[in-house]
């Protein structure tokens, strides 16, 4: 059965079904009790993380497997890595992207190389939470899209999505799967709702999805990207323009199929990403097109990114700053002429 | 009872037309024959009438839209008060043509921005287009592209290879390009010197409705073939036209196609049933063979845009070129022609022109079909048609005033009518 939930709950209901299924998972993090479990204060249940994704985790599986830690990146990244090196499959929360910088090295130089070092003897199943993106006016060190930097180191996979129901497909994936995952989640979306199966169900990583049909021109995005990009379609529908909208889902693995796909499609291509446009998830889709593609290209590839700099504060400028549905549609007008 | 007003077809390229104006307001009392519309289609601005008289009670398209033809543009009721649901008359009289379909006709090169398409070495071609062209076993400097600044796509090599499949052969290695229309009795249309048949476009809807109409292309004219190695002298041009009929025709031909039609009628007379020539000469003088050198030039060195300008002057009145609107319309359309007459196929046409010049002049007299000749009041490039029809034994002469060598752009009605009549009397 469907309901209509946000991504939030679809989180949350993917945590329970992972830790119902699966007593080596664990979750720990920041406040993901969250003060909790006191029962001599007449607290029995708390926020659940600073969004509430893991409420009513803690009543449910208890204070072992739903672990508070100290306000130190380093330190419970560090924790998960070895939880997972020993057999259990943490969930480590991290608040915002934009911590990444001081637990990076469990992350970059521990997690992501020891199966590779160890000749595949040892693995490291850990999934990373974390928030993604602008739109909620948390201004330039709560609000980067960072995810180009994860999926660009070798041994980590990355996924975003785009919609409740994949955040819930996702998440099981990413939990189950014996390499780590960052799985990041765009804040933007977070209180959006839409279908979402009960039961356990898993979507494969790797895997991009077609989430609209057209024929013109190709629009690519993820995470809220996505949702920019139907709009784009909607604007563009109106004047007789089809466009196939492809979301990503995960951006390490890349599905390069799914892309060189539509591009051979539409022979046109727009890159929707809410990251500035250096070194990014854009740039990488562009070139992937002109190297495997270049004889399905029918006009030049197009990138619809933020502009090179911090994500601002005021909130005129955050929308500002982040992709619009009429750039998309500026941009595919240009490759159609 | 209601009668709808939609977008006409005006030729075999038509595919859109805008609306300029509406002179009447809805409301107003219309004669029938009245002028109720004006569009402006790929070649000129067209007054349309009232297809019955009434009262104008419905504009679906404003003024300024650009729209398919046979859309729907307005309804006249026979009174300002009978019951009319200009809804329900839509759904059952709009009838919008499809977008280029893979048989139809090329479109003219889009020229985004009113900016110029040139066909030189550097024309953008994409790379799917250039992968599909290979394919194919297409050229594709020689495809008109659509795309932004001109470049060429994967759907304008489609789209060539389409009509490309269409033509017909008429000489080793040589297939023309031949649109066809109506039904009937043919009657072939051979374009002037540096245009294509779209130069017809007025008058092929008036000839289609009693006979069955080809345009014909010449050898490198749009999509028709341009070998390297081939002739392109008159004679030539004569021979690929006797080899497209399998029935005798009526032959229509314009200033050099009008020369082309005087070698068919007396290399191969059984083949005619008529002759109608417009603008002709037998002779071309120092002003034709000067601009027609201009001309080549040009093409090579500058824009189609720059073509066009060039070409204005010589080609059309003081009168037309008075109106400023028409003017730059008409330049527009001359640019988007310029493109299916490539520099190759004008330098050579034009040493087919002067070597042929001067050779028929004594031989007019042994013509002895029905013979029509149309020719303009203001007519810079070949001033002695009359002296043409002169020499033809039992030629009609028709001359239209106040019109320059593009007569059939500038004055269609008139021309139209003429052939018309002309093969009517047939």
């Amino acid at each position: 059965m469907e309901r209509d939930i946000p991504m939030l709950f679809a989180i949350n209901e993917a945590l329970h079904l992972a830790m119902e299924a699966d007593p080596d998972v664990i979750v720990l993090g920041e406040d993901v009790a969250g003060g909790g479990g006191r029962k001599d204060q007449g607290i029995e249940e708390a926020w659940g993380g600073i969004m509430g994704a893991t409420r009513g985790l803690l009543k449910r599986f208890g204070p072992e497997r739903v672990r508070d830690t100290p306000i130190s990146e380093m330190g419970f990244m560090g924790a998960a890595v070895g939880a997972a090196l020993t057999g259990l499959r943490p969930v480590a929360e991290l608040m915002f992207i934009d911590f990444i910088g001081v637990c990076l090295d469990p992350l970059l130089n521990q997690a992501a190389k020891l199966r590779y070092m160890f000749g595949g003897k040892a693995r490291v199943p850990l999934t990373v939470r974390t928030s993604t993106g602008a739109g909620l006016r948390s201004a330039a060190q709560h609000s980067q899209s960072l995810y180009w930097m994860t999926a660009g180191i070798p041994g980590l996979k990355t996924v975003i999505p785009s919609n409740p129901a994949d955040a819930k497909g996702l998440l099981l994936a990413a939990i189950r799967d014996d390499d780590p995952v960052v799985f990041c989640e765009p804040k933007a979306l977070m209180f959006v709702s839409g279908p979402v199966a009960e039961g356990d169900y898993t979507v494969p990583l790797g895997k991009a999805a077609l989430v609209r049909e057209g024929t013109d021109v190709s629009l690519v995005g993820f995470g809220r990207t996505v949702q920019t990009a139907l709009r784009a379609a909607e604007l563009l529908a109106r004047d007789g323009v089809s466009a196939d909208v492809l979301d990503l889902r995960s951006l390490q693995p890349l599905d390069e199929e799914a892309i060189l796909a539509t591009l051979g499609k539409t022979g046109r291509v727009v890159v929707v990403d809410e990251a500035p446009p250096r070194c990014g998830i854009a740039s990488d889709v562009a070139a992937l097109c002109v190297d495997k593609g270049f004889d399905l290209l029918n006009a030049p590839v197009r990138k619809v990114t933020a502009p090179h700099a911090p994500v601002p504060f005021s909130p005129v400028l955050e929308d500002a700053y982040v992709p619009t549905p009429e750039a998309v549609v500026a941009a595919a007008r240009a490759l159609l002429g | 009872m209601a009668t709808a007003l939609a977008m006409p077809k005006l030729g075999m390229t038509m595919r859109e037309g805008r609306v300029v104006s509406w002179p009447q307001p809805v409301g107003a009392r219309v004669e029938k024959g009245a002028v109720v519309l004006v569009i402006e289609s790929e070649k000129a601005e067209v007054e349309i009438e009232a297809p019955a008289a009434g009262v104008l009670r419905h504009v679906y398209v404003p003024e300024g839209e650009t729209v398919p033809s046979g859309t729907l543009l307005a309804a006249i009721t026979e009174t300002a008060d009978e019951p009319f649901d200009a809804e329900a008359f839509r759904r059952v009289h709009d009838r919008p043509e499809a977008p280029a379909a893979a048989a139809g006709p090329v479109p003219p090169a889009a020229v985004p921005g009113g900016g110029t398409v040139r066909r030189t070495a550097e024309t953008p071609v994409t790379p799917a287009a250039r992968a599909l062209a290979r394919r194919l076993g297409v050229e594709p400097a020689r495809v008109p592209g659509t795309g932004p600044g001109g470049r060429v796509t994967r759907e304008d090599v489609e789209a060539w290879a389409a009509r490309r499949r269409a033509l017909v052969p008429v000489a080793e290695g040589v297939a023309l390009e031949v649109p066809t229309e109506g039904a009937g009795d043919p009657v072939v249309l051979l374009p002037g010197f540096g245009t294509d048949v779209s130069m017809f476009a007025r008058q092929i809807p008036v000839l289609a409705e009693r006979w069955h109409v080809l345009g014909v292309n010449p050898r490198g004219v749009g999509l028709s073939d341009a070998p390297e190695e081939a002739r392109y002298d008159v004679a030539t041009m004569a021979a690929d036209v006797a080899a497209l009929l399998d029935e005798p025709a009526h032959v229509v031909g314009a200033s050099l196609g009008a020369a082309v039609a005087i070698e068919l009628a007396l290399v191969h007379p059984e083949r005619l049933r008529s002759l109608t020539l417009i603008t002709p000469f037998v002779e071309a003088d120092a002003r034709l063979l000067a601009v027609v050198d201009a001309w080549c030039r040009v093409a090579s060195e500058a824009s189609a845009e720059a073509v066009a300008r060039l070409l204005l002057p010589w080609m059309f009145s003081r009168a037309y070129l008075a109106d400023e609107g028409r003017r730059e319309r008409t330049a527009r359309g001359l640019a988007a022609t310029a493109p299916r007459v490539p520099a190759p196929t004008l330098a050579r046409a034009a040493a087919g022109m002067r070597a042929w010049s001067g050779s028929r002049r004594t031989d007019l007299a042994r013509l002895a079909l029905p013979t029509l000749v149309i020719v303009a009041g203001d007519d810079l490039l070949t001033p002695d048609g009359e002296a043409v029809a002169g020499a033809i034994p039992g030629a009609r002469c028709r001359a239209v005033p106040r019109a320059a060598h593009a007569v059939a752009l500038e004055a269609p009605e008139a021309v139209g009518e003429a052939i018309r009549t002309h093969l009517e009397a047939r």
